[in-house]
């Protein structure tokens, strides 16, 4: 008897298919108890329904007409002379009823006793385990499939991280997603590290050292450089954990977001180009304004001046005439200069508001305004901020316009750039006067040493699309700081433009 | 107040008092007489409708623009040669006004010779 148990136990340990368990029991059961055949029925969930039988000494014509049919069929006789004997229920541990042992009895032999019974509990048992087991593989492989369609759908991999022995498991995808070869599984991190942005490394390994303090969960974005050189953008979430003996785990799924990146750079580039368009479309119908204001007096001038020329040479010079056309060019000019005036009254009296101000701080906020149009011109930007800057007097969005422009500006000059990193550096330093000095430092096309003093001036330009505004503005905002602008040439490639202020506070 | 006998009459109408102002004394000194006028209403009310050769037009004014007076005196079958004269910078206007049966359009500011070629152009036509 126990022979039964050691034997159909391997069968199941094996992992080997549920029939093929169910028969050799049917088959045990059967070379044991004289003329008798036995029969496995698997139920359906409702307990109610033959779903599957093994049985090899019965008919298999009658094993197959049971399929599908009520439970009380199995008193229809499978053949001639041949019986229903006996029943047992095959239950789960927790009383489920999963199937049922049936014996027939050969009417030909009346030896049957009642000690068939130990022998079929015995029976049922080890089937109960068999079935249980195949049902809880079948959920595990239903949960997998489950998981690996999700995976794909959502472009997702999992891994999991053993901090202590930075042993890490990973699936499948993951393997494929990095373009590493599964048998180098287990991976180590330096082989992750490897395929890792150069420009994200710092980053991730900032990243590890966090994690391996075991501080919390993690998530980060992170690019790949994989070996045919193109990119992926990957998103790293990862939940800590810890094992059955208490270590350091992570467990975590890496979503594959290159698609989305692109899409937002795609949305960002179309932003910018809107932006530029509708400055640019502002810009030609403030010019117009500005023409029609001021071509008005220059009409006038002109005129006045033509006359006054046509009246002192005649003969005659009609003196008096010449005299009030004069009169009226200087007072036609007085009105050209007043709307120049208006104009600047316009877009200078915007009142300002002074108050106290971190230039890191107002810095670092237009560093991340112009984050994305700087990463699509492909400059790289490096902040040298001073620790304990002073505070500074004045208005945030003017002076954040200043650095704006410098910024943008810079970029500009960058954008022809290929032979050399596009580098942007944008530092604060407290200067010899007690002020706060910011300079930004580009490796651009600098500037002819003889236009040094033009740089400044209201429409001098350099660039194609530029208005030549953006620096005199500029100025003008750094000087109503009590401040100055100024430019440099680099001692290498590019130019460096910065301006200093009085610090204090209110 | 100054039609010269035997000098043309030219008519200036604009709403910029500096070209009002200058206009009429380099018209003179061209060889023509001259009356300005502020806006085209101000034109089509006065008696001098009939007796201007010629009309130095402004485009965009107040009330009745440039081109509307043209259809007026079109309507009232009155046919005057227009010089049109303008501040807004944009070409475009050009050859639109010129469509519209102008003789010529100035763009402000424009020279004493522009505006005597534009005039003699005007009275060699008619």
């Amino acid at each position: 008897m126990a022979e039964i148990g050691a034997m159909v136990g391997g069968q199941i340990r094996q992992g080997r298919p549920l029939p093929v368990v169910l028969t050799t029991l049917c088959e045990l059961f059967d070379a044991t108890v004289q003329g008798c055949s036995s029969s496995v029925l698997l139920l359906d969930r409702t307990g109610t329904t033959v779903r599957n039988a093994a049985g090899s000494g019965l008919p298999a014509s009658y094993m197959k007409e049971l399929e599908g049919r009520r439970v009380s069929w199995i008193e229809t006789p499978p053949a001639p002379g041949l019986r229903l004997h006996e029943v047992s229920p095959i239950l789960s541990l927790t009383g489920e009823p999963l199937g049922i042992f049936a014996v027939y009895r050969r009417e030909s032999n009346p030896d049957v006793t009642r000690s068939h019974s130990a022998l079929i509990s015995q029976l049922t048992h080890v089937a109960s385990a068999a079935i249980e087991r195949m049902r809880s593989d079948e959920a595990l492989e239903r949960s997998a499939a489950l998981l690996e369609r999700t995976q794909q759908l959502s472009s997702t991999c999992c891994f999991s991280w053993r901090v202590e022995t930075d042993e890490i498991s990973w699936s499948k995808e993951l393997c494929q997603l990095f373009e590493l070869d599964p048998a180098d599984a287990p991976a180590a991190l330096e082989l992750i590290g490897a395929r890792i942005h150069s420009e994200d490394l710092p980053s991730f390994h900032e990243m590890i050292e966090r994690a391996r303090k075991g501080v919390s969960d993690f998530e980060f974005e992170h690019r790949l450089c994989l070996p045919d050189n193109s990119l992926k953008y990957l998103r790293v979430v990862a939940h800590r954990t810890r094992d059955q003996e208490g270590r350091l785990e992570y467990i975590g799924a890496v979503q594959d977001v290159t698609h989305r990146r692109h899409t937002e750079q795609a949305l960002a580039k179309l932003r910018a180009e809107l932006a530029r368009a509708a400055r640019v479309a502002s810009l030609g119908v403030l010019t117009a304004a500005i023409a029609h204001e001021v071509n008005q007096p220059l009409a006038g001038i002109v005129t006045n001046a033509s006359t006054c020329r046509r009246m002192l040479g005649a003969n005659p010079p009609d003196v008096e005439g010449a005299r009030e056309t004069a009169r009226r060019t200087i007072r036609d000019a007085e009105r050209a200069s007043e709307v120049i005036k208006r104009l600047r009254a316009l877009f200078c009296k915007k009142g300002a508001t002074i108050e106290s101000l971190d230039l890191n701080e107002a810095t670092r906020e237009v560093v991340a305004l112009s984050l994305s149009e700087l990463e699509r011109n492909k400059v790289i930007v490096r902040t040298e901020f001073a620790d304990e800057l002073p505070p500074v007097q004045g208005d945030r969005v003017q002076l954040q316009q200043v650095i704006l422009n410098l910024v943008l500006n810079a970029s500009d000059a960058m954008s022809g750039v290929d032979h050399r990193p596009r580098q942007l550096v944008i530092g604060t330093e407290r200067d010899e006067e007690d002020g706060v000095r910011l300079s930004v430092r580009d490796t651009g096309v600098g500037f002819e040493p003889q236009a040094a003093d033009r740089l400044f001036d209201a429409f001098y330009t350099t660039k194609s699309g530029g208005m030549g505004v953006g620096l005199s503005v500029s100025r003008s905002i750094i000087e109503s700081h009590k401040g100055r602008l100024w430019a440099t040439s680099n001692d290498g490639p590019g130019a460096t433009f910065a301006f200093s202020i009085p610090s204090g506070s209110l | 107040m100054s039609v010269v006998a035997n000098r043309p009459l030219v008519s200036v109408v604009d709403d910029d008092e500096s070209v009002r102002e200058s206009l009429p004394d380099l018209l003179r000194e061209l060889g023509y007489s001259a009356r300005t006028f502020s806006s085209a209403e101000e034109f089509l009310a006065s008696d001098c409708v009939g007796e201007t050769q010629c009309l130095l037009l402004d485009i965009a004014m107040p009330g009745m623009k440039g081109p509307d007076l043209i259809q007026e005196l079109t309507v009232r079958g009155q046919e005057i040669p227009i010089v049109f004269i303008t501040a807004q910078a944009d070409e475009s206007v050009r050859p639109r006004v010129l469509g519209q049966g102008a003789v010529e359009c100035l763009f402000k500011p424009f020279s004493d010779t522009a505006l005597f070629e534009a005039l003699n152009a005007v009275f060699r036509v008619s």
